[in-house]
């Protein structure tokens, strides 16, 4: 990739547990997306859900980068208010990351009504401070371990978040991987291999968006 | 195009204050395996991380309530005074949120004419209840509709049929020779994503055409919408309400 693919754009970047260890997302994604040229703030909060980010909810762990610093938190980690976090930032584009928060893998009925909830909340309020957002997918686990992630699950929340994050873009990112491709840690949670080609993904995937272009200065 | 469950008329369900407060619990003590001590910064990739829901333990519910009369009544929950008023210019309430299987109390009034309401909500179902006229008295009628078309890039479109004088009701878009919605019961609803646009539809009774023709104005796609087939002074007439829930 060519350096400076995603030159002058402000990110916003928001996620639950994969964003909120150092070894998982977190560094290799800011550093991949600020390598390219972007302007990174990002945070994790583990076991956040869309609906998570209209407020302020207590979660088990999380991190916070910005300007290259890195506080990861314990269990005094909170999500904040969307509206909050556009306000202070100023971002010209919001990366989600989220899915496997609300696939409800160890249940058989996927609840539809409380997903479509939180992700169109979410996404009408970012849509309404007029900040462009992408949405990145879920990516494939291993079948098993303690969050009962399964293929076909994961695939049934990607197809579901494709067909309801509008306005934002959505990036599948079952399409970097084969199942089980990418080795985990616990099912749902990636070794730093997995978490290099997911980052790696998410960041050429970004810098091919047209609309990402169009915010290049 | 689907055709979903009711329970007509005699039980029945109500909100409004109380029902605000029924907000879903969803994410409550739920984070019991959190490790002691996580060291920050400090973690490997084989560090465990606290364990948490990657999911509600029951899937959302809501609850609305709907004026199917041509004058202006009020809607009270039970144990408490609060009083919403549904008219001509606001004649539904938005979704309220509600726990599933809770006891749902309350009352239409209109004059000197009441209908107790008592329901329940099941898990990811979003029922309506609606005031209907029934002679000089007030009634009302609870549909229940499960949706799984939830989609940003359509409009959802609802019919619901609460006229016992409208037998196979259809929407026909005004202008064309085409029907949004064919033979629906009374006392149904249905729904079908159509793309946003702007369209007048006109309400059949049979293969009767029936009062006034309908704007539904500027469709937004991934909103949600229900257009209302309810019994006039002679005859029945439609509306349409967008099915917002409360945020």
């Amino acid at each position: 990739m060519a350096a400076g693919t995603l030159a002058g754009i402000a990110m916003l970047v928001l996620g639950e547990s994969h964003l909120s260890l150092p070894g998982y997302l977190m560094n290799p994604l800011y550093e991949d997306l600020t390598t390219q040229g972007a302007t990174v703030h990002a945070i994790g909060a583990c076991g956040a859900t869309a609906g998570d980010w209209l407020k302020t909810v207590e979660v088990p762990c999380g991190a916070d980068r910005f300007k290259g610093d890195t506080v990861f938190k314990g269990r005094a980690a909170t999500t904040s208010p969307i509206k909050e976090l556009i306000a202070k930032d100023k971002p010209n584009l919001v990366v989600i990351i989220l899915g496997d928060t609300m696939a409800s893998y160890d249940n058989e009925s996927f609840p539809r009504a409380w997903a479509w909830q939180g992700i169109t909340g979410l996404t009408k309020e970012i849509a309404a401070m007029q900040t462009p957002c992408v949405w990145v997918g879920p990516a494939w686990g291993t079948p098993g371990g303690k969050y009962f992630k399964n293929d076909k699950r994961v695939e049934f929340m990607a197809g579901f978040l494709e067909k309801n994050v509008a306005p934002c873009v959505f990036i599948d990112s079952l399409k970097f991987s084969k199942p089980g491709q990418w080795a985990t840690v616990d099912g749902q949670h990636f070794n730093q291999a997995g978490y290099q080609a997911w980052s790696a993904n998410i960041t050429k995937a970004l810098a091919a968006l047209p609309m990402v272009q169009g915010l290049k200065k | 195009m689907t055709q979903a469950a009711i329970s007509p008329g005699a039980s029945q369900r109500v909100a409004t204050g109380r029902v605000k407060k029924m907000t879903q619990a969803f994410r409550s003590a739920h984070f019991a395996f959190c490790l002691a001590g996580l060291m920050l910064g400090t973690l490997s990739n084989a560090a465990d991380i606290p364990l948490y829901p990657t999911g509600p333990s029951a899937d959302s519910s809501f609850v609305r309530f709907i004026n199917g009369t041509d004058a202006a009544l009020e809607l009270t929950a039970a144990g408490s005074k609060a009083k919403v008023q549904l008219d001509a210019k606001t004649p539904t309430t938005v979704f309220y949120p509600v726990r599933a299987k809770s006891d749902i109390k309350g009352q239409f009034t209109q004059a000197q004419s009441k209908s107790d309401i008592s329901t329940s909500v099941k898990a990811g179902e979003f029922v309506s209840v609606i005031a209907l006229a029934d002679g000089t008295k007030l009634k009302h009628l609870t549909i229940g509709e499960e949706p799984d078309d939830f989609n940003a890039l359509k409009v959802s479109l609802a019919f619901y049929n609460a006229s016992a004088k409208c037998a196979n009701a259809g929407l026909q878009v005004v202008g064309r020779d085409v029907m949004l919605f064919e033979k629906l019961d009374v006392n149904a609803l249905t729904r079908r994503m159509i793309n946003p646009v702007k369209i007048s539809v006109q309400l059949l009774c049979g293969a009767q055409v029936t009062g006034a023709p309908l704007e539904l104005g500027e469709l937004v796609a991934g909103e949600r919408y229900s257009v209302f087939a309810v019994p006039a002074a002679s005859t029945t007439r439609i509306f349409i309400v967008s099915d917002a829930v409360a945020r």
